[in-house]
């Protein structure tokens, strides 16, 4: 063999491994809308993930909303539960960061895992200052799927930007902090 | 065995891609790694034993139950019936929202009596819940359960 010959196999290696690491992206990528927790899709800074289309939800008066309403905003879209310490710990950093981010363009809404009638007990003594919607376990399970949990672990925590993508997926708590820093990362400056 | 040495290059280039590719695609969920809940709680057993149906758990490391989100329902046959659960003492917790509650941590054991005249249970159904130490609680679980008879 001569010389050229270990180094043009090294090219080929080289560039076989390359093409192993685009296919496998894409194939991750391709996977996005069921990914497990721990494991969803993969993104970039130069393919922004949408977030998933069409998602309808139910207040707590019965009446039928879409995602789609908040489009323009900072969305966190926030699954709890009130069998769920860890929600109930989360939620007064969540009425804080809608207090202080609210008017600049900061939007929480709180889909909540749990029994319609649970949720309207709990509601008032919440105090919530967000929209909080209701559906059957299997509507939420699902939802939360389609958001990328499909184990359903709680709290679990969508930010959708302004464009409608997907720019944080978050198991478990959020802190203020945590939150007033993606506002101030992604929200307009103030004058 | 040049070229063998290669192809080893070749394919150790391709594992390091995948593994980059995962630890890349996990970054877009911030928290922890958790368990499927089915993982987390197995309920590896449902045994008649004399007087008493036998439910067991193995939990995993970090993850716990509530006792007070246990229940268990017969199912078949339709006149079947269970007395109150027997279960063991658990860890005190206090819940800053629910107060003093108890856990069960690795492994749990309930006890179903079984009435006497009703006919033994076949089926049950079983609902509990549990939270991983990270800070993530899974959804209330419910199984219909086939109940084996005691090993002769």
């Amino acid at each position: 063999m001569s010389l050229k010959t270990p180094a043009l196999l090294v090219g080929v290696c080289v560039l076989a491994g390359a093409a192993g690491f685009g296919i496998y992206h894409l194939q991750k990528g391709a996977a996005a809308p069921a990914a497990a927790i721990g494991s969803a899709a993969a993104t970039n800074a130069t393919a922004p993930e949408a977030a998933p289309s069409n998602i309808k939800l139910t207040d707590l008066a019965g009446n039928s909303h879409s995602l789609e309403e908040f489009r323009g905003k900072l969305l966190v879209v926030n699954f709890w539960a009130t069998w769920c310490t860890p929600c109930l710990h989360e939620i007064p950093a969540l009425k804080k960061i809608q207090d202080d981010y609210g008017a600049r363009g900061l939007q929480i809404v709180g889909p909540a895992v749990d029994d319609a009638d649970e949720v309207r007990k709990a509601g008032p003594g919440l105090a919530f200052n967000y929209p909080i919607y209701i559906g059957s376990a299997e509507e939420m399970l699902d939802l939360m799927t389609k958001f990328g949990n499909s184990e359903g672990g709680l709290p679990f925590s969508v930010v959708i930007g302004p464009d409608g993508t997907i720019l944080q997926r978050q198991l478990g708590e959020f802190s203020a902090v945590e939150l007033a820093g993606l506002a101030e990362e992604h929200l307009p400056k103030q004058p | 065995m040049k070229i063998r040495g290669y192809v080893v290059l070749s394919s150790m280039f391709l594992i390091g891609s995948a593994t980059a590719a995962d630890v890349w695609s996990k970054k877009s969920v911030a928290g922890p790694d958790l368990l499927p809940a089915d993982t987390a709680f197995q309920l590896v057993s449902a045994q008649r034993d004399g007087d008493n149906v036998k439910l067991d758990w193995v939990i995993a490391p970090g993850y716990y139950l509530y006792r007070k989100r246990l229940s268990f329902e017969p199912v078949q046959p339709a006149q079947a019936h269970i007395g109150a659960p027997q279960l063991p003492k658990g860890e005190n917790v206090h819940d800053e929202h629910f107060g003093d509650t108890e856990i069960y941590r690795e492994t749990l054991q309930a006890k179903l009596p079984l009435t006497k005249g009703a006919p033994a249970v076949q089926q049950l159904r079983v609902r509990y819940q549990g939270c991983a130490d990270a800070g993530v609680c899974y959804p209330p679980v419910t199984r219909v359960i086939d109940v084996a008879a005691a090993p002769r």
